[in-house]
């Protein structure tokens, strides 16, 4: 069992399973409910766990398709009981699972919200006084009065989000979704979740963008086929996991092709890269209005400006130039720049957070800003540049520009490897 | 002692728990029923009205085939007709609660397996709709058929027809959930029971031989205690005592199996 050694313990797991049965026909089900006599084949979905969870921790569950991710939070969302063990839980808990699950489409956005927040244990009092935050937070206070079956989808999670973090929850748990809608809403609701974790609330976060999770987080699960493969401080455990992933990839997908490629093959070897690899997967909201978006990236070897570039090793002068329009009542954003090899493994990145470099923007609201790699290090191969402006702490992502240039490497030596190392000999 | 001190813990859930669910949930009990009323008039023209329009139009036909084209005051005596709609409105809402309640969970499942719900809530959302809907159209049939005074006695005969029926209830959520077949021929069912309780006929003019149904079947004992209780007659006490021992056990098996369900009822939906 592992303890935080942090106080005031929020959420206890004891040898906490999950088994779910199958049943031949139905009716043996209710016979074995009935005599007590077992009818059912079972398969684990999570092998007895054991976790303590201390107010104000951030946990964050990585694990492939399959792993037991959902069905832990599901557990401790309540919408599951366990098979075994014991699950103490101390606190409200407001889930982000399947959101607007609840919404019936004939009621009105308000009664929803009253339905909604009682089945989350609150009276009438308590969500007449959230209500109208909600309402503000959601931004679609001339729809309340309409069913639901009016709304577009993008308002029904923008209600559904709203609720589920104003019903003051003690533990928030979220699946996936950590911003949530598109614009100026994605980031609001990625705010939103930023103060829940200033306020010293317990969150539960589950995502395949192993950046965030090692970024926001205080520790980190990592499930494999329903048993607790890593716990621990997310750098250990994300780079763990990463490793993982990343042998996973290399047995089952095949190299990415260059700069002679198709535009179907690029398509095709993206989406492979985007489910097999450790990549910043989370879904990149499209840069609409009102939102921080990308205008225009250059990218210059020795110079010359191209898409596909062919690269001296330990010589090209690499220029990455992206112009980008910020919003007057947002901060402005930041940039991350990464190199992908051919495998879709991340070579290297870099960003002006990380770096301390603050952007500035104009009066047009534009900005530039250009990242230099003098001699560069990699050795032969090919190598993919990606874009990303993201928000002024580096971690909400307003947009991933994908492939902006093909680097094709070649070397005069024969190091072997993918990067040079500054180092010097001395012969002794 | 053990044993006997977990039995009356037992017993004493069985009853606080189900019966207590409306009123500790009562926020929820009260959307879930706005939530019904919305999913059942949404788009009509005559809206709200039409779950009171249904049963009160159901009587009027009855009324209007077997005291008008049958003419049964004068075949069975004046008090024929006014016994029929009274004996029939408690049946159609115990029957419709009946059929409801099997598909309770399947109807449900989206709620439970997506948001923390309480599943305790289940058996008072098939009992709540039928309450508000026939209570209300019961009194105002006894109004027109016995008077003022049995208006208002008509009052409590719904509420406490459903929480008889609780048990049920629990019963048929569970057999309507694991067995398919069951919520098929529940109907048929329903309907020979209404054929052997004295609703179209008065329990006098069943065969000798056939008497026995009347004392096997609860649904006769409820008979003779809404007529007794709103024609202002003595109450059978026999069938008041059946009744509740009925009730008392086999409330504490049906909640047992409810409960003992939940666990499979989020993984199966």
């Amino acid at each position: 069992m592992v303890d935080s050694g942090f106080g005031n313990k929020v959420i206890s797991l004891i040898g906490v399973g999950k088994s779910y049965r199958s049943y031949t026909r139905d009716i043996d089900r209710a016979l074995e409910i009935l005599t007590g006599k077992v009818r059912h084949y079972q398969y684990d979905a999570l092998q007895p766990l054991s976790l303590q969870v201390a107010k104000g921790e951030v946990i964050g569950v990585v694990g492939k398709n399959g792993a037991g991710k959902s069905t832990l939070l599901k557990l401790l969302a309540g919408t599951l009981q366990p098979s075994s063990g014991q699950l103490e839980i101390n606190g409200r808990v407001s889930a982000i699972l399947e959101l607007g699950a609840s919404f019936h489409p004939e009621m009105t956005g308000h009664d929803n919200v009253y339905l909604t927040c009682a089945i989350q244990g609150l009276s009438r009092q308590e969500t007449a006084a959230a209500y109208e935050a909600i309402v503000n937070f959601a931004g679609i206070g001339e729809f309340m009065q309409r069913p639901v079956k009016t709304y577009s989808s993008g308002m029904v999670m923008r209600l559904a989000f709203a609720i589920a973090t104003h019903v003051d929850p003690d533990i928030l748990i979220i699946d996936e979704a950590l911003s949530v809608g598109d614009g100026v809403f994605a980031r609001r609701s990625f705010d939103r979740i930023m103060e829940f974790r200033q306020a010293g609330k317990t969150i539960f976060f589950c995502s395949h963008s192993l950046y965030q999770v090692e970024a926001l987080c205080d520790r980190v699960l990592w499930l494999d086929g329903g048993r607790v493969r890593a716990e621990g401080a997310p750098a250990k455990v994300i780079t763990a996991y990463g490793d993982f992933l990343q042998q996973e990839s290399a047995i089952v997908q095949p190299p990415l092709v260059t700069a002679t490629a198709t535009a179907e093959a690029e398509a095709e070897a993206e989406a492979e890269a985007e489910a097999a690899s450790t990549a910043t997967t989370v879904a990149t909201p499209v840069a609409a209005q009102a939102v921080p978006r990308v205008m225009a990236v250059k990218v210059r070897v020795d110079g010359t400006e191209a898409r596909v570039h062919a690269v001296q090793s330990g010589k090209s002068r690499i220029e990455v130039e992206v112009r980008f329009l910020s919003v007057a009542a947002l901060p402005v954003p930041s940039v991350g720049l990464v190199i992908l090899g051919g495998d879709g493994r991340y070579v290297a990145s870099m960003g002006t957070v990380n770096d301390g470099i603050a952007l500035r923007a104009g009066a047009d609201l534009t900005g530039s800003v250009m990242v230099t790699l003098p001699d560069f290090p990699l050795l032969k191969g090919c190598y993919v540049i990606e874009v990303y402006l993201l928000c002024e702490q580096g971690l909400h992502i307003y947009e991933r520009v994908r492939q902006v240039a093909e680097l094709n490497v070649e070397q005069r030596g024969l190091e072997l490897g993918i990067v040079t190392l500054p180092h010097q000999w001395q012969v002794l | 002692m053990t044993f006997l001190l977990r039995l009356l813990r037992l017993c004493a859930d069985s009853l606080s728990i189900p019966l207590l669910a409306p009123v500790k949930h009562r926020a929820l009990v009260r959307m879930l029923v706005q939530r019904e009323i919305a999913s059942r008039t949404s788009g009509t023209a005559l809206g709200r009205l039409w779950p009171l329009l249904q049963p009160a139009l159901q009587i009027l036909g009855f009324w209007f085939l077997f005291a008008v084209v049958y003419d049964m005051r004068n075949v069975r005596g004046p008090g024929f007709a006014q016994y029929m709609l009274l004996s029939m409105l408690p049946w159609l809402c115990f029957s419709e609660v009946l059929v409801r309640a099997t598909g309770l969970f399947r109807e449900f499942s989206p709620l439970f397996t997506r948001s923390r719900f309480p599943l305790e809530v289940l058996p008072t959302m098939a009992l709540v709709m039928p309450m508000l809907v026939y209570t209300p159209v019961l009194v105002l049939t006894a109004m027109w058929l016995l008077g003022l005074v049995a208006a208002l006695k008509a009052v409590v005969v719904i509420p406490l027809l459903l929480v008889w029926t609780l048990p049920l209830v629990l019963l048929c959520a569970v057999a309507g959930l694991f067995v398919r077949d069951f919520g098929q021929a529940l109907p048929f069912v329903l309907t020979l029971l209404m054929y052997l309780t004295p609703i179209l006929y008065f329990p006098d003019m069943l065969p000798a031989g056939m008497r026995i149904w009347l004392w096997l079947n609860p649904m006769s004992d409820w008979m003779l205690l809404i007529h007794a209780w709103l024609n202002g007659g003595v109450l059978p006490l026999e069938s008041v005592a059946r009744l509740l021992a009925l009730w008392l056990l086999l409330l504490v098996p049906c909640w047992l199996w409810f409960r003992r369900t939940e666990l499979h009822v989020r993984e199966l939906l």
